[in-house]
């Protein structure tokens, strides 16, 4: 019985000095994870929207079909929006792809980008490493978002040996941009006509 | 183990002798989950290598303290609690490589050869002796990782620390795709162990297969 409690005793005074140390260790590298966090994303929504002069406010969220929560931001100069910018994710092979997408005010896609995933090294990672892949969204509407297998200018080709990564992130950009279109959809029609006019 | 320290003998068996992938077989899933490039291997070696010196340091200190019957509860706490300020630490001061290694850092828990180290040398030497225990094995697992960085990332990508060295008209060549996947992991693995037992037998009369000075 006496060895007993000097077996939890100890135990627990192991636990509690280790929770110290722990929480100690946490209380002075948190602030300076989220700080830098904090900057990465902005310099990674900076990067996106290069023409914009005022900072990059979010201006709202919205979740897509596998029910991951994202936010959507615009990109303003001098008041008046130059870009839209998004997050979000497609679902891969053995995980899901990270992305931020900007488009212009035509809701056309300026640039893809992909934060970070999990694909198979040397297949799934191509999305990411073979540049000529995402460059093929450039100027795309929402429209157009389709995976082709074949050679296409119009549509999006997939990688061979990588059709499922390459769908994760044509879906994942297509969610993105029709979630804004439904958004800003019709005032970037009504803008259009006006022009038209 | 006898009063007499000989830390030549520690470091030797940790590189060496009781090679922790090598020779002891030991953490051989981290060893190929990482190796796909020379970088990751190194970076998780450096992150073994300062949880194995902190772990062995700790469990020598409380040798004494710790209740035989909860010594393996004890061991794994001191070990999680390491390796979460390791996480900690490096989420905060080392953000490109914490964004590579995050995934794995959290692994280094469960690896054996930590707990191994623990239980089979802290625990029963001087608080000197288990720091240089910890930091001779865990030296020889950050080499053992580089060395299997460099055959797989060298056949699998044709280059060395993300540096394209393998290139044919200004071309990267195609490259041994298997080598970079888990089943040339294993592939990489069973020739390197192999290749070690043979260079032991030949050349220092070692019996090749295991099994160091005890």
């Amino acid at each position: 019985m006496k060895d007993m409690l000097k077996i939890t005793l100890g135990l627990v005074a192991i636990f509690i000095a280790a929770g110290l140390v722990m929480g100690v260790t946490y209380k002075y590298t948190s602030p300076v994870r989220f700080i830098a966090e904090k900057k990465e994303k902005e310099e990674a929504l900076k990067a996106m929207a290069p023409d914009a002069t005022d900072p990059i406010k979010p201006a709202g969220n919205w979740s897509s079909s596998h029910g991951k929560p994202y936010e959507y931001y615009m990109a303003t100069s001098s008041g008046k929006p130059v870009a839209y910018i998004s997050s979000t994710a497609g679902k891969g092979y053995s995980s899901y792809i990270a992305m931020l997408v900007s488009m212009d005010t035509d809701l056309k896609i300026k640039d893809v980008k992909i934060l970070h995933h999990g694909e198979t090294p040397g297949l799934g990672d191509q999305v990411e490493d073979r540049i000529l892949f995402l460059d093929q969204f450039k100027g795309k509407a929402l429209s157009q978002l389709v995976l082709l297998k074949t050679e296409t200018k119009e549509n999006i080709q997939a990688i061979s040996g990588a059709t499922i990564s390459s769908r994760a992130v044509t879906n994942g950009v297509k969610d993105a941009v029709q979630t804004l279109v439904d958004k800003y959809g019709a005032g970037v029609r009504t803008a259009a006509q006006e022009v038209a006019k | 183990m006898s009063n007499e320290v000989n830390y030549g003998t520690i470091i030797k068996n940790g590189i060496f002798g009781e090679n922790p992938v090598f020779r002891l077989a030991l953490s051989l899933c981290p060893a190929v989950a990482v190796t796909s490039g020379v970088k990751n291997g190194f970076l998780m070696g450096v992150a073994v290598f300062f949880v194995m010196t902190m772990v062995n340091a700790t469990v020598s200190l409380l040798r004494k303290f710790i209740n035989p019957k909860v010594r393996i509860p004890s061991y794994m706490f001191i070990i999680a609690t390491w390796v979460t300020v390791t996480d900690l630490v490096m989420a905060a001061y080392a953000r490109d490589v914490y964004k590579q290694m995050g995934l794995y850092i959290m692994l280094i828990v469960a690896f054996a050869i930590v707990l191994s180290r623990a239980e089979m040398f802290a625990s029963k030497n001087k608080l000197l002796p288990s720091i240089v225990d910890g930091a001779a094995m865990g030296m020889g697992f950050l080499l053992a990782l580089v060395l299997l960085g460099i055959f797989r990332e060298f056949l699998g990508k044709g280059s060395l620390w993300g540096q394209q060295i393998l290139v044919s008209d200004g071309k990267a060549i195609k490259p041994l795709l298997i080598m970079i996947l888990p089943t040339g992991g294993f592939f990489a693995m069973g020739l390197m162990m192999g290749w070690l037992n043979w260079i032991d037998r030949k050349f220092f009369g070692g019996t090749g297969g295991g099994g160091g000075a005890h």
